[in-house]
């Protein structure tokens, strides 16, 4: 549940993004720079976050009225140990370090759905965290890192799948699905693809974090569409986007099915009049621009 | 023994229907308040409640009604009901602060043979700790029905009657009262007739949460919850009685108070209240449907949509909206337009700020975009969904406790929606 610190949206006078060069930290720019929001979007390149003298750049950098969108982590692709929980955890230090020392309106820290119990087939904000890995751990740490900081308030946001044109991850789902449809003509499934989850456009993420920041919200909020389909539907989507025929092909399932539906009551109760763009047409969209890249 | 006299103390709604109720039975009645204003109104017949046939027993029985401010009124009763209704905060903690003020005035008023018998909703271990030597102290359940209050206390299926010795026979007056309403009688310790009233709830909220859960699951599959009840109904395990209408959660405060007292003893004790909390989740659960399908069928597809809202009280026939569901969905719609009405209940309940009190059910349904109705008025069932039709804007129309003729709105076009079916 979130509360609205703003009884009506008002800009931040500044968005501060750690961690802009993914491409969720893009998404955000770019809807926080169409609302006529000052942004500064910094990537590892610019700040690394894990590096000694983080704390002081990053506060000379910092002033009180910013709101910062901290989004910055080292994600299981870039390694799934214990060298990667700590380096993670010591970027987040360096970030409430610097917001300790400078201050600072708002701070919306991007979790992730890692901190649930994967074995959990339907979450709210209400079920409890319980990360069955270093990365759910290391999310559900920085939570409550960001959390100690008493004189902020914080909004801590827990995606779940995201797709878009320029996801980096090649995630298994609609990103992996189309690259390979259009690369191989096929889609290779896990099993039957029986699995069901909810997928949500990076569009929809990104406006739904410029609501919070004009709304200045705070708690904990899921960002989830609350409709999951099958990896098969999903891939049956991807299929139908191309003229020529697409192979779905399944395979012998190595492990047990898992099923994940989000309760998006109060995403709803918080934004009553969100559209979500709908998977057939946000499968659509990226299936668009992918071929006008190409 | 002659026919007792009898005291009800505490003039709100189980008061004065337990009151008004026993002077329909025979029996001369003194109504007490500490609150003067109320009994003013009460003597004038303006009832601060709504109960089928109240109006019309309290005009009735005139004459066995006193209704008094005055504590030594209450000298000449042989059994006082000391009933003030106990007020409960959002999480259904109670505040026991009135009826420990009603009782400790009404211990030092009644006479020493007087039975004073506490019929307010209280926690276990309460009854015991008012027990004082030479005071004939009893703790009687309660089981009215907002709706059909009066119709439970003039034919209760039993009394249950929590005694500081149930082994010691009841006081004349107090059995003679109770002997006159022709059903059972169950003595027994305070503690257990105080966990008996819970228990009662509980068994209530179990059978609401399997139809709640279910009726979801066929909202998904297919299924019809509708078609599936006559069959449990009919299975002598769950009776024909069983509380199997799927609903939009717990409302009206006793259910939340029970399920509020059963956590708060669990954790104090160290026993486990887990199906108990995976009720309350299940009921908070379920009394948000309507916001998530007016949000999926409505507000995220039209710009600045009209939502019109029949009912504002938690149930029908009642005044009483605490916890209504209708007033939990019309607060999210506070950034939207609506148009309310209620037989009873007065539009300026809705926390809108765009809100139009609408003069009927039809004028609420003109140029709206979408309908729910939100308590199921009998009145409301007898709406033509065709007039309904020709005043909506839009066609959707979300009916959680099946109100309107189902195959009527169809007929007439509309996108109708219910619990325990899929649209």
């Amino acid at each position: 549940m979130i509360t609205h610190q703003n009884a009506q949206p008002q800009k931040p006078t500044r968005v501060v993004l750690l961690g802009a060069r993914g491409f969720i930290g893009a998404a955000i720019r770019g809807q926080v720079e169409a609302q006529g929001i000052p942004a500064i979007a910094l990537t590892s390149a610019e700040l690394d976050l894990a590096e000694a003298t983080a704390v002081d750049k990053l506060a000379a950098l910092l002033k009180p009225s910013d709101a910062v969108v901290m989004l910055a982590a080292l994600t299981p692709d870039k390694g799934r140990g214990i060298a990667t929980l700590m380096k993670n955890l010591v970027m987040m230090q360096s970030v409430c370090a610097a917001i300790e020392k400078s201050g600072c309106a708002h701070l919306v820290y991007f979790s992730s759905d890692a901190v649930y119990d994967t074995a959990i087939s339907r979450v709210t904000e209400d079920t409890p965290a319980s990360p069955q890995d270093l990365y759910g751990a290391m999310h559900y740490t920085r939570e409550i890192m960001a959390r100690s900081l008493t004189k902020v308030p914080v909004l801590v946001l827990r995606p779940t799948l995201i797709y878009g044109l320029h996801d980096t991850h090649n995630s298994y789902g609609p990103n992996r699905f189309r690259r390979a449809a259009q690369k191989d003509g096929k889609i290779t499934l896990f099993g039957g693809g029986e699995e069901t989850r909810d997928h949500i456009h990076v569009d929809d993420v990104a406006a739904l974090t410029v609501r919070c920041l004009l709304c200045k919200s705070t708690g904990t909020l899921n960002v989830a569409t609350g409709v999951s389909k099958s990896f098969h539907e999903l891939a049956e989507l991807v299929a139908k986007q191309f003229d020529n025929s697409i192979e779905i092909i399944v395979t012998p399932r190595a492990n047990p099915i898992t099923q994940r539906h989000y309760g998006v009551t109060n995403l709803i109760k918080a934004f009553p009049d969100f559209r979500f763009i709908a998977p057939e047409d946000g499968i659509a969209r990226v299936h668009k621009q992918m071929m006008e890249a190409a | 023994m002659t026919t007792p006299i009898i005291g009800f103390a505490g003039m709100t709604h189980l008061g004065l229907v337990s009151g008004v109720s026993a002077s329909e039975k025979g029996f001369n009645v003194v109504c007490f308040d500490l609150d003067a204003a109320r009994i003013a109104a009460l003597v004038r017949h303006d009832l601060p409640v709504s109960e089928p046939q109240l109006n019309e027993l309290t005009a009735k029985n005139v004459k066995r009604l006193k209704f008094t401010s005055a504590i030594a009124d209450l000298s000449i009763c042989d059994v006082i009901y000391v009933a003030p209704d106990v007020p409960t905060d959002v999480l259904g903690q109670s505040n026991l602060e009135p009826v420990n003020v009603l009782l400790g005035a009404v211990v030092a008023a009644a006479r020493a043979d007087a039975a004073v018998v506490l019929l307010s909703q209280v926690p276990p271990g309460f009854t015991r700790d008012w027990q004082r030597p030479g005071r004939v102290l009893y703790y009687q359940v309660e089981t009215l029905i907002f709706g059909r209050a009066v119709e439970r206390a003039l034919y209760p299926e039993r009394y249950i009657v929590g005694c500081a010795d149930p082994t010691q026979p009841l006081p004349l007056a107090y059995q003679t009262f109770l002997t006159a309403h022709g059903c059972p009688i169950l003595p027994m310790r305070y503690e257990s007739a105080e966990l008996a009233k819970i228990s009662i709830n509980m068994c209530l909220v179990a059978s609401v949460s399997v139809a709640n859960t279910l009726a979801e699951l066929c909202e998904k599959i297919g299924a019809v919850w509708s078609e599936i009840v006559p069959a449990l109904k009919l299975d002598k395990r769950i009776g024909q009685y069983a509380y199997l209408a799927p609903g939009l959660g717990i409302a009206g405060g006793n259910l939340e108070r029970d399920l509020a007292t059963v956590c708060n003893y669990a954790d104090r004790h160290g026993t486990d209240a887990g199906v108990v909390r995976a009720w309350i989740a299940n009921s908070c659960h379920r009394r948000d449907w309507t916001l998530r399908t007016l949000h999926r069928e409505t507000l995220s597809r039209i710009d600045d949509p009209v939502i019109a809202v029949l009912g504002l009280a938690y149930k029908q026939d009642t005044h009483s909206t605490k916890s209504s569901p209708s007033l939990a969905l019309l607060e999210h719609l506070k950034p939207f337009r609506v148009r309310v009405f209620d037989p009873v209940v007065p539009a300026s309940a809705a926390p809108n700020p765009r809100c139009y009190a609408a003069k009927s059910e039809l004028d609420a349904c003109e140029g709206a975009d979408a309908l729910a109705v939100m308590t199921p008025w009998q009145q409301f069932s007898k709406l033509d969904p065709a007039k309904i039709a020709q005043r909506l804007r839009g066609r959707v129309v979300l009916d959680p406790y099946a109100t309107l003729n189902v195959t009527a709105c169809r007929a007439a076009g509309l996108d109708y929606l219910t619990l325990g079916a899929r649209s």
